[in-house]
């Protein structure tokens, strides 16, 4: 079992690059990196900043043979690309490493002050000298984690076999208190979420699903489906659009709701669709390469919903 | 009757269920008169967009009614539409939409008296529920763009926090 550059450098051999992480001169933690020759690898790291999900480049890189870092979630992500035909397996190198939850590194600078020293020691952290619980700066995209290590790889790098910590096995806080508001609450909460909106849609390039480019039809003029203003209706026919959208291809990475800089909490919407779905097809949206997206299949015997 | 309180649209295959609206109509079969009809030519044509588009446009309440399963001029339209429909249907309450106010129904061209029974007990179900004012759509400006929806921020965001 190697280490992280080590098994890049190994890996560049049948690749053309690598996408990994590496560590960013300014803010001393991850920062998502191509690698392409071994002198390049030395700067690759793996620790718990490295959040992103680097499989939302893949689609770019059809035509290369690409080597790429994969948590259990980005892997999740990985399969359902390969199913959806945006990546070729042939093509892939993918170097699975495990993962132990990922720090929520805005947040620990925004109450300790930015740039602050952050080491990680499993259970608990040393911000800057100070020992705190670990549990409060953990990524809200990791509570309600389905693998701590990737299903799909072929390579493994540094320790793997993880178990899910068992605060991170449950969901977000947050959903409880959405699941108890009724549904004209709920009106008024997605309201204000939604009204905070600045149509960066950091959400839409995040996301390793979202592959239709220049072609979304969030900013086409014709059909018009959302208008050009900046306020809580537009952007919330935007997120209905991206819902809509990624029914059984969501694999749950949460990197919609990481990437949005207001904080809406995108991942309450798309959790609960990816629940019906799973509830109505038995289907979890990358956990199998020999699975058929629901939406695109019917079963004339199964499906036997509403009425007549 | 009065049609004004609250707008229904329905969104019809032409196939069976426009057809069954328009047996309903021409045996002058009593219907209640909010409901808006849009003819397509299937179910499976019916993005679940076009449903909440029509519902941020104003709409307080969506039926959507198609040939019966087995039944579609297109062999399999209807089978991709039941997948759809029963999905958003079961995502309603979660954008905010109380799940009465959307209705999926398969009705045939021979089935006037269903259609009649059906946009009554729809119109019947949605107008205690009042107008819907989806997010940015107020009541009063009708669904038109009126630029950021202002005021007091609402007790569920209070209780989050943010």
């Amino acid at each position: 079992m190697n280490g992280i550059v080590d098994t890049i450098k190994d890996v560049l051999k049948e690749t053309d690059l690598v996408l990994g992480w590496t560590t960013d001169p300014v803010t001393g933690m991850a920062t998502p990196a191509r690698f392409h020759d071994g002198k390049e690898a030395e700067q690759a790291v793996f620790d718990s900043t490295c959040v992103h999900n680097l499989a939302v480049h893949l689609p770019r890189l059809k035509d290369s043979r690409v080597g790429i870092v994969a948590k259990g979630c980005d892997a999740r992500s990985v399969v359902e690309l390969i199913i959806e035909h945006e990546a070729r397996r042939e093509q892939l190198t993918v170097i699975g490493v495990g993962c132990g939850s990922l720090l929520d590194v805005k947040k620990i600078w925004r109450r300790y002050g930015y740039g602050v020293a952050i080491e990680d020691r499993g259970d608990s952290l040393l911000i800057g000298g100070e020992q705190v619980s670990r549990g409060e700066f953990v990524q809200r995209k990791c509570h309600g984690c389905l693998e701590a290590d990737p299903d799909i790889y072929d390579v493994i790098a540094g320790e793997v076999g993880g178990e899910i910590p068992a605060d991170m096995a449950q969901s977000h806080p947050l959903y409880g208190m959405f699941a108890s508001l009724t549904p004209v609450e709920r009106r008024a909460f997605w309201r204000e979420q939604f009204s905070r909106c600045i149509r960066c849609y950091a959400c839409r390039e995040a996301c390793p699903m979202c592959f239709c480019r220049d072609v979304c039809i969030m900013q086409t003029q014709v059909p018009r489906w959302a208008g050009g203003a900046v306020d809580a209706k537009q952007s919330e026919m935007i997120q209905l659009i991206r819902v809509n959208h990624l029914a059984g291809r969501c694999t749950g990475c949460g990197e919609c709701e990481r990437a949005c800089p207001v904080g809406i909490p995108l991942m309450l919407l798309l959790d609960e669709q990816n629940r019906a779905i799973e509830e109505m097809f038995a289907y979890s949206a990358g956990a199998s390469l020999k699975a058929r997206p629901p939406m695109l299949v019917f079963d004339v015997n199964k499906d036997i919903w509403g009425k007549g | 009757m009065s049609g004004g309180d609250i707008k229904l649209v329905g969104f019809l295959c032409n196939w069976c269920s426009y057809a069954g609206a328009d047996m309903a109509g021409t045996s002058r079969m009593a219907q209640p008169a909010e409901m808006r009809i849009v003819r397509l030519p299937c179910t499976g044509r019916i993005n679940p967009l076009l449903v909440l588009k029509a519902f941020q446009e104003g709409a307080d309440g969506v039926l959507v009614s198609g040939c019966h399963p087995g039944d579609c001029h297109y062999n399999e339209g209807n089978y991709y539409a039941r997948r759809r429909l029963e999905l958003l249907s079961r995502m309603m309450a979660v954008y905010g939409i109380e799940p009465e106010r959307f209705r999926y129904t398969w009705i045939s061209a021979s089935e006037g008296a269903r259609w009649a029974e059906t946009v009554t007990s729809f119109t019947e179900t949605v107008r205690p529920l009042g107008r819907l004012n989806l997010a940015g759509s107020g009541a009063e400006d009708d669904g038109r763009d009126q630029g950021p929806a202002s005021g007091s921020r609402s007790p569920a965001a209070e209780r989050q926090g943010t």
